[in-house]
């Protein structure tokens, strides 16, 4: 079985283009730390054209967390903001990506609970 | 004895303290030293020989920076002190205090000087709501420099306080003791550093605007200086458009997490932080004079804006955020402001903006760069927005534990009311949010026609838009009163209270012709104008009170967007009277208008009283002044020109707005009232008390 973190990041370079990302341009290096084991993936976004890869890199915006946080985080559960706000999600150099690539985390709330 | 609370800030750094510069803050108590909406200190007393000092005079240098002269406590009125104490302060990452200490005696003096610290560090929600802290403290000594901190989680927070002249530093404070020669005088730093430990890399990189005082000073003169100068015969419109200037710079807000931008915040120091709708309708008042602060507001909301579903947020996709905070409460999803999404208006607000930003600059670029978040936002109108089904943009929070009732600009408990004061129910659909959806789509007709080349999207916004109005024409007019109805309730039924909204209404194009003479005219008349402005509720209606936070007081930013919606429909006249009423208040206000004031009849109370709150100045009051300048000078931005086509009130004989910045450079603006007539038969001159004057103008471009 796939976690999440690994199905977010397989799902969002499989797309190619992300229509939520046409605004930014440049390198997001997420580090999750794993036990003793640091994984990266590395996300290089050119207006909206999307690049996953893992691995180490030249980063514009460097984000880390433990791995069960992203996890959290890929799956709509964990908001990241407020990870953010309680220094469960740290983040280094332009955060401006930050925010814009936080876009693509998912609902927390089943689909058209917004409809009155 | 000291109630007076001084305030000065910088960005969302603000000190709140008594008129000797003490900090004495229980759990509930609204002083401190606040950064990030948490209090880095919460205890900060100066004593001399034990002894708490009697303040002489406080001077507020700049916004960031204050002097207090103290003397010790004599135990009597008479003041004969052998010592003079000076803090002089100013806000920067934390604060730096210079104490000062003048020896008047012909005797050397042998002192002990002390400085209380200690924090609680607690969120500006629990300051509001007395809630109790679920963290732990420590206290720590390292090279003399005292560190408070506060953890709970990975959630930390710190304050590092150190001095110049070293001292004695334990857990509560720290203390000198000076010998003072004759005549001589003995001085100290103190600097106090607001900080998360670790590796929170971007609060601290990004958080301070000016940092040191000198840049700051810099700063605030570049923003004067940059600014249109306004000339006018009326001293007193000029010192307002001065202050304005000054409060508007004091309001930007760089928020942490995001580009390092800077937008107007809500209000000072409580609400110095992101809010969609605030920093829309300011942006929107500042356009022709510091129309940078919009490009700031349309990018920042642009990247927060909503994309997904989450109830305890109030988050759908397009919805622009109303509000965001960075404390404990909002960390821990205890408050559901990170950001908070439950506001109905700055969705269709931020096309609005997003339109009018550009036919004052003709900055394309920028439209077409979010062209996507336009789309979105125009498709949450139509999508998330119409929680009845019909049609129509209506509110009903989510989070119903600490989420937001009324999610239009009147958002208190008791603002939207049938005549008679019963409350609807919800969904509520206001009618001001009919009309910005309204305008918002025929303004972004014009941007998907000219910028993004997508004729057939804008022939179907101007065929939506051209059906709701004439829905809304048919379904909100209140036949008996002549006046468009505050609200639809949960069963489309009509809300009836005769209210300000209907003003917003003619700003935003959606009232037929036909009707806006009798808008006008309730506008005007005796129950809704008090003479100063107009207020928020209609005087006769069920929940009229003048003194009711949305139910009859006077908001100057209101009364300037209806002044603005006057013009719109060619009721120069009345939008001049408006503008002078407003701007006589600001007047009283020394230039700065509060956040409302009293609906009291202006013949019987002559002046302007107050609203008590917390905030001041208010970015939207600030702007009030700026849009009615506007609205004075009719200025209209057609593709490459300015067109001038003023009316001025009677008692303004000449205005000139000069630089005035925009896609033709930068043009003058020229008015001049026909007749000029003081009115005054007391001490001062008020415009106000008599019908507004024709008159000409026309502009000058530079060469």
């Amino acid at each position: 079985m796939v976690d999440a973190t690994t199905q977010f990041f397989a799902a969002l370079g499989s797309r190619g283009h992300e229509p939520l990302l046409e605004n930014a341009r440049g390198t997001l290096l997420v580090e999750l730390a794993n036990g003793a084991e640091i994984e990266r993936w590395l996300v290089s976004i050119d207006k909206g054209d999307v690049e996953v890869s893992n691995g180490n890199g030249e980063a514009d915006c460097t984000v880390r967390a433990r791995r069960e946080i992203f996890d959290g985080l890929a799956r709509g559960e964990v908001n990241a903001m407020a990870a953010l706000l309680r220094g469960a999600v740290l983040v280094e150099g332009d955060s401006e990506l930050l925010v814009l690539f936080q876009r693509l985390f998912p609902s927390p709330n089943a689909v058209a609970s917004a409809k009155g | 004895m000291s109630a007076a609370l001084v305030q000065i800030l910088d960005g969302n750094t603000f000190v709140v303290s008594d008129d000797r510069g003490d900090i004495e803050a229980s759990l509930t108590d609204p002083t401190g030293l606040f950064s990030f909406d948490t209090r880095f200190l919460s205890k900060w007393v100066l004593t001399v020989d034990g002894q708490k000092l009697n303040p002489l005079s406080t001077d507020d240098l700049q916004y960031f920076e204050t002097r207090f002269f103290l003397v010790p406590g004599t135990g009597t009125v008479y003041v004969d002190s052998k010592l003079s104490v000076i803090r002089q302060r100013a806000v920067g990452n934390g604060f730096h205090e210079e104490l000062t200490i003048l020896n008047h005696e012909d005797e050397p003096v042998e002192l002990t000087v002390r400085i209380d610290a200690g924090c609680d560090f607690a969120d500006l929600f629990e300051v509001k709501d007395a809630l109790q802290k679920k963290g732990s403290y420590d206290t720590r000594i390292e090279d003399g420099v005292l560190v408070l901190s506060y953890e709970r989680e990975t959630f930390t927070r710190e304050t590092r306080i150190s001095s110049s002249v070293a001292g004695r530093v334990d857990k509560t404070g720290i203390t000198f003791e000076p010998v003072i020669e004759p005549h001589g005088e003995w001085t100290t730093s103190l600097d106090v550093v607001t900080g998360l430990p670790g590796e929170s890399y971007v609060w601290t990189k990004q958080a301070v605007r000016g940092g040191r005082k000198a840049s700051m000073e810099t700063n605030l003169e570049h923003w004067l200086a940059d600014a249109p100068r306004v000339e006018c015969d009326w001293d007193s419109l000029e010192s307002t458009y001065r202050r304005s200037l000054v409060d508007l710079a004091a309001l930007r807000f760089s928020p942490p997490v995001g580009g390092g931008r800077s937008l107007p915040a809500a209000g000072l120091p409580w609400f110095m932080t992101m809010f969609g709708r605030d920093s829309i309708f300011t942006s929107l008042q500042a356009l022709p004079f510091t129309p940078e602060l919009a490009a700031t507001t349309l990018r920042v909301l642009g990247d927060w804006q909503g994309t997904r579903i989450d109830d305890f947020r109030d988050e759908d996709p397009g919805r622009i955020l109303h509000e965001m905070r960075y404390g404990e409460l909002p960390a821990f999803e205890q408050r559901p402001h990170s950001p908070y999404f439950g506001t109905a208006d700055a969705t269709p607000l931020y096309v609005v903006l997003l339109d009018e930003y550009e036919r004052w600059t003709g900055d394309a670029r920028l439209v077409r760069e979010l062209e996507l978040e336009a789309r979105a936002a125009l498709n949450w109108i139509d999508e998330y927005a119409d929680l009845l089904g019909n049609g129509y943009i209506a509110y009903r929070r989510r989070n119903r534990e600490t989420g937001l009732e009324n999610q239009c600009w009147k958002d208190s408990w008791d603002s939207i009311s049938y005549r008679d004061g019963r409350l609807p129910g919800f969904p509520r659909a206001t009618c001001e949010l009919q009309g910005y959806a309204y305008d918002a789509k025929v303004r972004a007709a014009r941007l998907a026609r000219s910028i993004w080349k997508d004729p057939a999207f804008a022939d179907t916004l101007e065929r939506e838009a051209a059906d709701l109005k004439r829905r809304f024409n048919r379904d909100f007019w209140v036949e008996d009163g002549q006046y468009f109805a505050i609200a639809l309730d949960e069963d489309g039924n009509q809300v009836d209270a005769l209210s300000s909204n209907i003003g917003h209404l003619l700003w935003s194009g959606i009232v037929e012709k036909s009707k806006a003479k009798a808008i006008a005219a309730h506008l005007l008349g005796p129950r809704l104008f008090s003479g100063w402005g107009i207020r928020t509720l209609a005087e006769g209606e069920g929940r009229y009170n003048p003194i009711g936070y949305h139910v009859g007081t006077v908001w100057p930013f209101d009364s300037s967007f209806i002044a603005w919606g006057l013009r719109r429909y060619g009721f120069k006249d009345e939008a001049a009277q408006i503008a002078a009423g407003i701007l006589d208040a600001a007047e009283f206000f020394g230039g700065r208008l509060p956040e409302a004031f009293g609906g009291y009849e202006r013949s019987v109370t002559k002046y302007p009283v107050q609203y008590p709150t917390a905030c001041s100045p208010q970015a939207w009051s600030t702007g009030a002044p700026l849009l009615l300048l506007r609205t004075m000078l009719g200025l209209q931005p057609i593709e490459e020109h300015l067109i001038v086509d003023p009316a001025l009130p009677v008692g303004i004989g000449h205005l000139e707005v000069l630089d005035i910045p925009g896609r033709w450079g930068r043009v003058d603006a020229f008015a001049r009232g026909r007749v000029n007539v003081g009115t005054s038969r007391g001490l001062r001159r008020q415009l106000g008390v008599a019908a507004p004057n024709a008159a000409n103008g026309k502009t000058r471009r530079h060469a």
